[in-house]
């Protein structure tokens, strides 16, 4: 069954349908949970709520981009969730061990090697320490253009903000970040720093 | 210094807005040829861009995060009801609306709070002169009207007593005993202040006057006689034995004929007069309540709304 045949079961209140399209988007939008929050359980917590939001508002989704409606959803669930930790800041307890959240061995490509995969483990925690030094609004923009791939139209639409906004948010974020490597360059691997 | 740091803050923001929009071929085809001559030119640019280059490539590169688990949805969520209603239009206007409402409703708070201060702080109360005009006027409605005899009797007694005395503060008199009576100082003063006897009421007073004012039922000797001699007794005499005492035995025949007074009219004047209070400021104090009222409201407004206005910039600001 197609997306757009599933999107109409969906609508009709039939369950197994869109748990197709779950199973379909679920990497894509636990990814941007992810990179959002910089956690796994609140990335967890984040899409499962975007799955059950989309679902019960399946109704109001007049077409286009299914992939755009699940990010946006996402997207303003995560923006609420760092608006409360702003408001109520807590520490994770897994803030306190060594829990690699990058790590799993079953991601190995066939032509990676361990030594590459971890310096590559290593590169996305550089990454995603920088990327969570960003205001919300940039990191999202940041994500979903160069994490996720969104046109800048798409982001618009998820952001629900004007293209120049979208232009500008994500220049700063790349700016920034771009002055966060500068910094701590030399926490990448060798073959990951600019020469 | 500043200033300085701000506008180089600002050129470098446009440098690299123009720099990524490049990466991502989102410029003009007149930008992206005037991009590459400075590129061509300019060294310090070139590494700005590999730089910038580098970031969004990393980014790029970021492995996929393992899911932790399935996130499909059971299959109880099917009998949950749907909401049908619709998606709430976002109310851009709310903020500055409410902003603008705050601001009006302030403005006119101060101008009603400085106006009520500067003509209270000008004359006394703003407001008090207002409140003793319907007092006069409500004064001759209360008071008995003299008749002409005790017009002549007024004028016996400012003849004799020049001089105001003050009026001690009436008290009962035991039923019984002679009534004595005490003369008004300022008979002509329709509104008496409080506690003091209109000249109509203390009517029957005028110890020195000799002569009978009135004819036969005036002229008994005293007024509780004389209510106890004719029904209308009371009605005509007012309560002067009850009320003006003063230690000093009226002269029989003292006692005048006023004109006739209803039963309300008597039983109103009395409580005014027991009260200790006129009426008058019952309605005089409309106009400064009615101000308190208005400087309270408006003050409440510009508090709610400001509130309200808070909420909506807020709200806003949340939508991403």
């Amino acid at each position: 069954m197609d997306e757009v045949s599933l999107i109409a079961a969906a609508r009709q209140g039939r369950v197994d349908a869109f748990n197709d399209l779950v199973l379909a988007y679920q990497q894509q939008v636990y990814n941007l949970a992810y990179r959002i929050l910089g956690d796994p359980a609140s990335a967890a917590d984040a899409t499962q709520e975007a799955f059950i939001s989309a679902f019960q508002s399946i109704a109001r989704f007049r077409g286009g981009s299914l992939k755009s409606y699940l990010m946006r959803i996402v997207a303003n669930g995560c923006y609420n969730e760092l608006r409360r930790r702003k408001r109520r800041p807590a520490t994770s307890f897994e803030d306190f061990g060594e829990v690699d959240e990058e790590a799993n061995p079953a991601l190995i490509n066939g032509h990676e090697g361990p030594e590459e995969y971890a310096e590559r483990q290593e590169m996305a925690r550089v990454i995603q320490a920088g990327i969570e030094t960003l205001p919300p609004d940039q990191r999202i923009t940041l994500v979903l253009s160069d994490v996720q791939g969104l046109s800048y139209q798409e982001i618009a639409e998820a952001t629900d903000v004007p293209l120049g906004t979208v232009r500008s948010r994500l220049a700063r974020a790349r700016g920034k970040l771009r002055d966060y490597l500068r910094i701590h360059g030399e926490l990448l691997p060798a073959q990951y720093r600019l020469e | 210094m500043g200033r300085l740091f701000t506008r180089q803050e600002r050129e470098r923001e446009q440098r690299d807005e123009l720099l990524s929009a490049y990466l991502d071929g989102q410029l003009s085809a007149g930008e992206q040829a005037r991009l590459k001559t400075q590129l061509a030119t300019d060294p310090a640019l070139r590494v700005e861009l590999e730089a910038l280059h580098h970031a969004v490539a990393l980014v790029r590169d970021l492995p996929p995060a393992p899911i932790p688990r399935n996130f499909i949805l059971p299959q109880a969520m099917a009998a949950r009801p749907r909401p049908a209603r619709r998606a709430r239009p976002r109310r851009a206007w709310a903020a500055p609306l409410l902003t603008a409402a705050t601001a009006v409703a302030s403005l006119l708070f101060v101008v009603v709070l400085a106006g009520d201060l500067l003509l209270s702080g000008a004359g006394g109360r703003a407001f008090a002169p207002a409140a003793m005009p319907p007092k006069e006027a409500e004064a001759p409605q209360l008071a008995l009207q003299p008749s002409p005899i005790s017009e002549e009797v007024e004028a016996e007694v400012e003849k004799m007593i020049p001089a105001a005395t003050p009026l001690p503060m009436p008290t009962e008199v035991p039923p019984g005993t002679v009534p004595t009576v005490v003369v008004e100082a300022e008979v002509h003063d329709a509104a008496a202040p409080e506690g003091m006897e209109t000249p109509e009421q203390a009517v029957g007073g005028g110890g020195p006057i000799e002569e009978p004012a009135a004819p036969a039922p005036a002229a008994s000797p005293t007024v509780a006689e004389e209510a106890a001699a004719a029904p209308t007794a009371p009605a005509t005499a007012t309560a002067v034995p009850e009320r003006g005492v003063g230690g000093v035995e009226p002269t029989p025949g003292a006692v005048t004929e006023v004109a006739p007074l209803t039963l309300e009219e008597e039983e109103a004047n009395a409580a005014e007069t027991e009260r200790g209070e006129p009426e008058g400021p019952a309605t005089g104090i409309a106009p400064a309540l009615l101000w308190r009222v208005v400087e309270v409201a408006l003050g409440l407004s510009a508090l709610g709304l400001a509130l309200a206005a808070v909420w909506a910039w807020r709200a806003q600001r949340g939508n991403p």
